[in-house]
This record gives structure tokens, C-alpha cells and sequence, in this order.
């Protein structure tokens, strides 16, 4: 079971007086009981985890370090004595255990399902149309969802949530962190980015007897790009009523020669932030062949993009790289096809960093969220290095995202996501103690450890 | 050769009721002396030998030890200091059956022979064994009550195809309850709908065995008091099979997830007095360990997959350690193609999620499982005798980072990772 007996925590005050607060302290906290939840998220006390492996990333491991954690925030950071702990703050001894940040999920699905099964769960996917890019995952993320702190205890703080892929355009994905009150305070950044799936998969009409437009990838590309031209016109629609509107004299009672605006569009407004570069487009592909078409289809658009999976794409690595994109790789335990090697699809990542670019793991589910550093840690056997594969599942995913000022690193000033663990953090064997979630310890308990408990006794 | 046929030929004689297919002597494969030498040993049975030497012999594990030395034209390979491993063993398979695996037009189909369908010329088949498995029991899927039989195989990719029988392996039945067959027949609006149903039916289909069993013990008595005028009962393949499950010929694969259905199914098991081999999936074994313990029955379980449906959502990845505390034998299986490639990975990780500890963790991929499908007196440890399938691994294999270097069947070396193509020695795409 959890063995916590290595990770003692202390105080620094051991005064009369610091235990007296103390004391009082939980006095008040048991009187208010209503005030309880709000006095828990409070992220006030500075905490110090000290004697730690300190994995940070950005600059390399310290070994027997310290990390302060105030206002949930990064304060400081470095080896024992190069750091001050602050006076009063709450000092928890991590020797012998490795500390890194929390682990960054590329796409995965938590929130829009409970149990795969059962359909009344699942808010997965719009399956009524090719082109749902108004769907966003924030009118569904359900923040209470059990797989979150069962995702949680492996040391996965943030991840994309996304919509499944059977759609070209299935709607906006969220970047979520793994703790907090609501949704809201969850859901970080609510439309960060938008899949573009072309994978052969999103063709549903293709038998005879059922057929209807589009049936073929042909019929994808073109209800595509159909879609963007609308968009085209939409905006400019709009800029030209915002003109007219902007050049019409003031006079507000001649209503003949004031502009009437353009019919509200959801759908087409919702690609508008793509087509200006804005956010970027989650570019899906398998196959060489569906790869290069939806690159022409994002090229034709202007639309900034990174890749997503390209798990059989081996013989154009060098093409890829030259697109000077990142690119989502994997499930890198996607089977191989009949004409590739076992480990085709296993070597994707250490090829795709020998080249020279950038990658992020997704554990791309959502009940195996907690397996997202095993995959990481299977591809080292595969030639990608050990410290790149940490990368690929913190700092790059927050540069990846935009959101490295705040994540991916333990750095000061970053978001105190910080992990505590017993190893090796890609290792199926390694033990996660605690974690950090905004600076607050997340308890270490989910629906599974309390059937655990229940049942081990 | 002759020594592989004597042996197999007792099993013949034991078994009488094998397949004709299963009859049939394993092809010839080389019989070359190999030698491998200055290897982490991981016997499974009795810990592990640092810097240990396997002498093969004719297929079998010849001598394991420290001072074991190189006869004169044995094939020497030099493991480097990396660990070696019994071949993996996957206890609950459906690989190699192409989408042949549910006969799902009745909840009792016992007659259903996975031999039939078994494709082994599979890709699938390859992939496990570069990821080290060398042993799969290949089961009829969880539509039905009661499924077909199963095939025990060998990953000799590229032999023909009863080389890749495991020779004289027990015969096995699928059996399932729960929401699979609910699912099917329910659907169609047929019985089962319900556990109700489901156990209705396994239970009919029992009773009628025994009256078949019984007409024929009957005529059987005739025969043998001499009585001329005896008639054979007309013969149906259906009962046969259960026959043979009532008369302990078969083992009882159940598939079943929660726990006051491994109860009823044990109690199903001592009202018609047959024994229950093992429990597939059994996620929720954790909670009815101690009467698992006490039936002898086994687990083949997952480690950490669940929530896929409403009899998973109990699953924790506990299970495994939970359930091997309190005494039952627990093998790690795959039911997939995609987690037979790296079972290690799942068995290491009963490591983490209770404290499971190498050689237990090692145990649920290599003897436990065997144990399942009942061949661990000849594969599953590092012993002298049994067959030499073995695994020599780039990296502790009991973690994210193992990965199999080489793998050899029956001594011969069938995947090597450092060759090109496919990495194999015996096989050649096209051929």
C-alpha cells in the first residue's frame, strides 16, 4: 500500500507559541465547519519540501534540494543551502524521494466520460455532423468525474481535454488542471485549440446501401474546405457591416441608412479565431498520404497548426520535420501495420527528436490517464532519451500549449504543480507520495484507493 | 525428436479425448546445443543467478547454474550481463482467430473449436513474441454462457501451423456471465437478458448434460455386461463437450467480473462437480479473495484497465496484490493485442500498486499463468527440463524500459531484436 513513513512532515515553528496557532487554528477551521472547503483551497501557508531529487526540466536535476512553494505559486528553488526556508512555513521533508513537475496530458478525455459503456456517461462526441467546430468541451467538462483524481495520483495535473475524433472539425478542446472547486476554476483555458482529424476514420457513410455525402476523403476535404470559405465570407460580411456601420452618420433616427448586421453564424464564428492564426488547429493524420492533405488543407487556410499522431508515417519523417511543427506522437502503443516492423510505432518519438522536433505524449483516453509517463518511459527503450521523454510530457506540451510562463518547469514564479514521488517518474514501479496541485497538497485518495482500503483490511 | 514423441504420446494415451489435430508430433526444429552464458538468470522458482549460464539441449533447459561449461559445438551467446527470463505466458488471449472469436448465435456453444479458425499465420502473433510472450492460450470470446474450446500455441512465427501447437497442452473451455452475454442475447431479445437468465442458462445446459452423460453411462454398462441388443445413444457434440466439462476433461475458463458472480459460478461449479480452472478479468476478486483462495481457483486479471463498463468500474489496480495476499495464484493476462506486446510492463506494475515484489510480479506473466493453462511442469521457470523459452531482455524487464533483445522457443531463437526486417531468424516476409 502507500507507504508514506519516508515522507515525514514537520514544522519549522516548533514555539510554544507556533503550536498554540496551531491549535487554535484547527479550533476555528472544526467550529466554521461551513467555511471548511473555502479554508482548504486557501493557498496562504508557504510550504518547503526539502532533502528532494529535484527534477526541474529547465535546468537540469538538483540533488538534495529545496523548493518553496508560496501563494501557489514557484518562490524559490535550489540546492539546500543556497536556499532560505522561510520562517513559519511548513517544511516537508522529502529526502530520499524525487520531485518534479506535474505531468502535462496532450489529449485526453477526462470529464466527458464515466464509464465507456454506458452511453448516458459519455459527452464524447456530436456525430450529427462532419463539421461541429461550435462544440466546445467546457459545456461538458463534469469536473466531479472520479477518473479526475484517479488520473490525479499518478502525477497528472493539467491536460487537453478534446472531443473524440470521428468529425473533421469535432470542436474545441479545453486545457483543464486535475483540481479545483468547479469547472470554472478547472477549466484554465477554455478554447485552446481545435482538431482537424483526417485520418480515413471520420468517413461514416461509406457503405453502399446508407451512402450520403461526404462518403469519401475526397468528400471530407471538400465539405472542409467549404466550410473555411464560409468563414471567409462570413468575416468579411461582418467587416464590411462594421465599416458601413463606422461610416453611417451619426444621426441615430434615419434608420433606412444605418446598416443591419449579418445573421449570426455559431459554427462559422467558431473557425474564425483559426483562420487569423489566433489558436492553433490540432492537425490529425496516420498515413503519409492523409498527412499531406490535411498539411495542403491547412496550408490553403493559413492555419497554424501541430501535428497529432502521424503513427504510420515513418517514410516521411524528414518531410515533417521540415514543417517545422511539433507534433503530438503516438498512442506509441498503436498497433503497427502488417508491412511494419513491431516497433515501428514505438520509434516514432526518439525519430522524431533526432530530427529535431519537438514532442509531447497523450495518453489519449481517459481512464488510462495515469499511464501517460509509462508511455513516455517505453519509448526510451526505443531510442528517445530519458531526460527528452520527461520533456515530452512537461515542458514541451506548456510551450506547446502557451502556457510555459505558468507550467512545465520548477521554475520560480511557475504554478506550484509540483509531484513528489519515490523514483524514476517514467517507471511503472515508481510510487507517487504528493502532489501539488496551485500549491495545495491534493489528498492522495480516490474512488480506487478507498475500495483498496475497504477491502484490504 | 524421439524422446519429444514418447512424452507426447503418454499425453495421448492420458487424454484420450484430444483433438486429432493435437495428436500430431511438433515439427522438427534444430536441435543445436546453445549456450547462453553471463546472464542475470531469473529462474521464477528459485531466485535469481548473477552472472548464470542456461544450457540448452535438444529444446530443453539442459543445466542452469554458475558453473555451467560449454560442450564442444554449442552455439554460444553471450548475454552481456542482461537479465533472462522464462518466455511470457498469456493466459487469456484471442489473437491469431481473425474475427472469428464469438460463435454468437447461442449462449451454449461448447462444440466450438478455436482450432478452426486459428490463423497462424497472424501478425499478432509475431508482435507478442517481440514483446517476449511464447506461450498464449487462445480462447472462444464472452458472447456465450458456455463458448467454445480452446488452443494452447506457441509463438513460432513463420513454422507451419501445428508447429505452433503447444504438444500435448490440457484442453480448455470458455465459459462467461455478466453484461457480454446479457449484451448479445438481450438484445436480440433472447434469453439471457439478465444474471438471472445467464445463470438459467448455464444451469439448463448442464442438466442436460448429465442426462447425457448418464444415457451413455448407461449404454456404456450395457456394453460391458455383454447386452448385444445395446443402442448407442444418438451423439451430439454439444453435450459431449459439457460431458467431458462434468467429467473433469476439460478446464473451466470462466470469464466474469464481479464478485457475487464468481460466487455464484463457484457454487454452479460444486452443484454439477466440476472445478473451475481460473476467473478472467475477475476485477472485482479483491473483494472475495479469501473464497477464492479456498476453491483453489486462479485469476488472470489486468492490471490497471477499467470503467469501460459498469462491471469494471469496481476495478482498482490493487486487485492483483490484494488477491495473491490472501492466497489465490494471479497471472497478469492480456486480452489484447495491444498488452500482450509488453506484459512485463503490466506485471510490474502489481510492483508498484501493493508491493508486489520482483519475483512475485515476475510469477503472474511465467508460472501462474502456465499453472492456467496447465503446462507449468513444462514452461513458466528457468528449470532444468522444461523447455527452453526464454527471454533475454535490454533493461530490467519489470519495468517501463524492458525490452525483449532475444527470444527463443524450444531453443531455437525465433525473434532477435538486433537483426533487420523483422527480426527474425526463422522468417522472412514473403515466405
Amino acid at each position: 500500500m502507500v507507504n508514506q513513513s519516508s515522507v515525514v512532515r514537520r514544522r519549522s515553528s516548533d514555539s510554544v507559541v507556533g503550536r498554540w496557532s496551531l491549535v487554535v487554528g484547527q479550533i476555528l477551521l472544526a467550529l466554521s465547519v461551513c467555511f471548511l472547503s473555502e479554508a482548504a483551497w486557501a493557498q496562504g501557508k508557504t510550504l518547503v519540501l526539502k532533502g528532494g531529487k529535484l527534477l526541474t526540466i529547465s535546468h537540469g536535476t538538483i540533488e538534495n534540494g529545496v523548493l518553496v512553494i508560496s501563494a501557489g505559486k514557484i518562490a524559490a528553488i535550489g540546492a539546500a543551502n543556497s536556499v532560505q526556508v522561510p520562517k513559519d512555513a511548513e517544511v516537508i521533508d522529502v529526502t530520499g524521494m524525487t520531485v518534479y513537475p506535474g505531468l502535462i496530458d496532450s489529449e485526453s478525455y477526462l470529464g466527458l466520460t464515466e464509464i465507456s459503456a454506458e452511453g448516458s456517461t459519455n459527452d464524447l462526441i456530436e456525430t450529427s455532423d462532419e463539421i461541429m467546430p461550435h462544440m466546445h468541451v467546457y459545456d461538458a467538462f463534469h469536473a466531479e468525474s472520479e477518473l479526475i483524481p484517479v488520473a490525479r495520483l499518478n502525477g497528472v495535473t493539467n491536460a487537453i481535454v478534446a472531443p473524440q475524433s470521428q468529425d473533421t472539425l469535432p470542436g474545441q478542446d479545453s486545457f483543464i488542471q486535475l483540481d479545483g472547486k468547479s469547472a470554472n476554476d478547472m477549466l484554465l483555458v477554455r478554447d485552446i485549440a481545435m482538431p482537424l482529424n483526417f485520418t480515413g476514420e471520420q468517413r461514416r457513410n461509406e457503405s453502399w446501401e446508407k451512402r450520403k455525402f461526404p462518403q469519401t476523403r475526397m468528400g471530407l476535404a471538400a465539405q472542409l474546405r467549404q466550410a473555411f470559405i464560409d468563414a471567409q465570407d462570413y468575416s468579411e460580411r461582418w467587416s464590411d457591416y462594421e465599416k458601413k456601420k463606422s461610416e453611417a452618420p451619426a444621426k441615430s433616427d434615419d434608420k433606412k441608412s444605418s446598416p443591419s448586421p449579418p445573421k449570426h453564424d455559431l459554427k462559422l464564428e467558431a473557425l474564425l479565431p483559426y483562420l487569423q492564426g489566433k489558436r492553433p488547429i490540432v492537425l490529425a493524420a496516420q498515413e503519409p498520404s492523409d498527412l499531406e492533405t490535411a498539411v495542403g488543407l491547412a496550408g490553403q487556410f493559413k492555419l497554424k497548426f501541430v501535428l497529432n499522431h502521424i503513427s504510420h508515417s515513418q517514410s516521411v519523417l524528414d518531410y515533417v520535420a521540415g514543417l517545422k511543427v511539433p507534433v503530438i506522437v503516438g498512442p506509441i502503443y498503436e498497433d503497427p501495420k502488417n508491412y511494419e516492423r513491431y516497433d515501428a510505432v514505438y520509434k516514432l518519438p526518439g525519430e522524431l527528436y533526432k530530427r529535431g522536433v519537438k514532442i509531447a505524449f497523450a495518453s489519449y483516453d481517459a481512464h488510462a490517464v495515469r499511464n501517460l509517463p509509462y508511455a513516455a518511459g517505453y519509448a526510451t527503450g526505443f531510442g528517445l532519451p530519458h531526460d527528452e521523454a520527461l520533456k515530452a510530457i512537461t515542458l514541451n506540451p506548456a510551450e506547446i500549449w502557451g502556457v510555459a510562463d505558468q507550467l512545465g518547469s520548477l521554475d520560480v514564479g511557475k504554478t506550484a504543480n509540483v509531484v513528489v514521488a519515490n523514483g524514476d517518474p517514467l517507471d511503472v514501479k515508481t510510487d507517487v507520495k504528493r502532489v501539488f496541485i496551485d500549491g495545495r497538497e491534493v489528498p492522495m485518495k480516490s474512488r480506487q484507493t478507498e475500495l483498496r482500503d475497504r477491502y484490504s483490511r | 525428436m524421439s524422446r519429444v514423441n514418447t512424452l507426447f504420446s503418454f499425453a495421448v494415451v492420458g487424454l484420450a479425448s484430444l483433438q486429432a489435430w493435437a495428436q500430431q508430433p511438433a515439427a522438427s526444429p534444430s536441435r543445436n546445443e546453445v549456450l547462453i552464458k553471463n546472464a542475470v538468470v531469473m529462474t521464477v522458482t528459485h531466485g535469481n543467478i548473477q552472472n548464470g549460464t542456461v544450457y540448452i539441449k535438444d529444446g530443453k533447459i539442459a543445466a542452469v547454474g554458475n558453473d555451467v561449461s560449454a560442450p564442444a559445438g554449442a552455439t554460444v551467446i553471450d548475454a552481456g550481463g542482461k537479465y533472462l527470463t522464462p518466455g511470457i505466458i498469456d493466459s487469456h488471449s484471442h489473437i491469431a482467430l481473425d474475427d472469428d472469436v464469438n460463435e454468437a448465435t447461442s449462449p451454449v456453444t461448447p462444440q466450438m473449436m478455436m482450432m478452426d479458425a486459428f490463423d497462424y499465420q497472424d501478425k499478432a502473433i509475431y508482435r507478442g513474441l517481440a514483446g517476449g510472450v511464447t506461450t498464449s492460450l487462445l480462447l472462444h470470446g464472452s458472447a456465450n454462457m458456455i463458448g467454445g474450446q480452446a488452443i494452447v500455441i506457441k509463438h513460432k512465427y513463420g513454422a507451419s501451423r501445428d508447429a505452433m501447437l503447444f504438444p500435448g497442452a490440457p484442453r480448455s473451455i470458455k465459459f462467461a456471465s455478466g453484461e457480454n452475454p446479457k449484451r448479445v442475447y438481450g438484445g436480440k431479445d433472447q434469453l439471457p437478458s439478465t444474471r438471472m437468465g445467464n445463470f438459467a442458462v448455464q444451469r439448463a445446459a448442464l442438466v442436460e448434460a448429465q442426462d447425457y452423460m448418464r444415457e451413455w453411462d448407461d449404454y456404456d454398462a450395457k456394453v460391458k455386461r455383454g447386452d448385444k441388443d445395446a443402442k448407442p445413444p444418438k451423439r451430439d457434440l454439444k453435450l459431449e463437450a459439457l460431458a467431458d466439462v462434468l467429467r473433469g476433461k476439460l478446464m473451466v475458463q470462466i470469464h466474469c467480473y464481479r464478485a457475487d458472480e464468481l460466487l455464484t459460478e463457484m457454487a454452479l461449479a460444486k452443484e454439477f462437480g466440476y472445478k473451475v480452472r481460473a476467473f478472467h478479468h475477475a476485477l472485482e476478486a479483491y473483494k472475495v479473495a479469501d473464497e477464492l483462495a479456498a476453491q483453489g481457483v486462479a485469476i488472470a486479471t489486468f492490471s490497471d484497465w477499467w470503467g469501460y463498463k459498469q462491471e469494471a468500474w469496481d476495478a482498482i489496480p490493487w486487485n492483483a496484490v490484494i488477491s495473491m495476499r490472501k492466497g489465490v495464484r494471479v497471472a497478469i493476462k492480456s486480452d489484447s493485442e495491444d498488452f500482450a506486446r509488453r506484459l512485463n510492463q503490466e506485471a510490474a506494475k502489481s510492483m508498484r500498486y501493493g508491493g508486489a515484489s520482483e519475483e512475485e510480479a515476475l510469477k503472474m506473466i511465467t508460472i501462474n499463468p502456465a499453472w492456467i493453462i496447465g503446462v507449468e511442469d513444462r514452461v513458466g521457470s528457468i528449470d532444468v527440463g522444461k523447455d527452453a523459452d526464454l527471454v533475454l531482455w535490454d533493461g530490467y524487464p519489470l519495468s517501463s524500459f524492458g525490452v525483449p533483445n532475444k527470444v527463443l522457443i524450444d531453443g531455437d531463437v525465433y525473434f532477435d531484436r538486433s537483426l533487420p526486417g523483422f527480426g527474425m531468424p526463422r522468417y522472412k516476409e514473403g515466405e
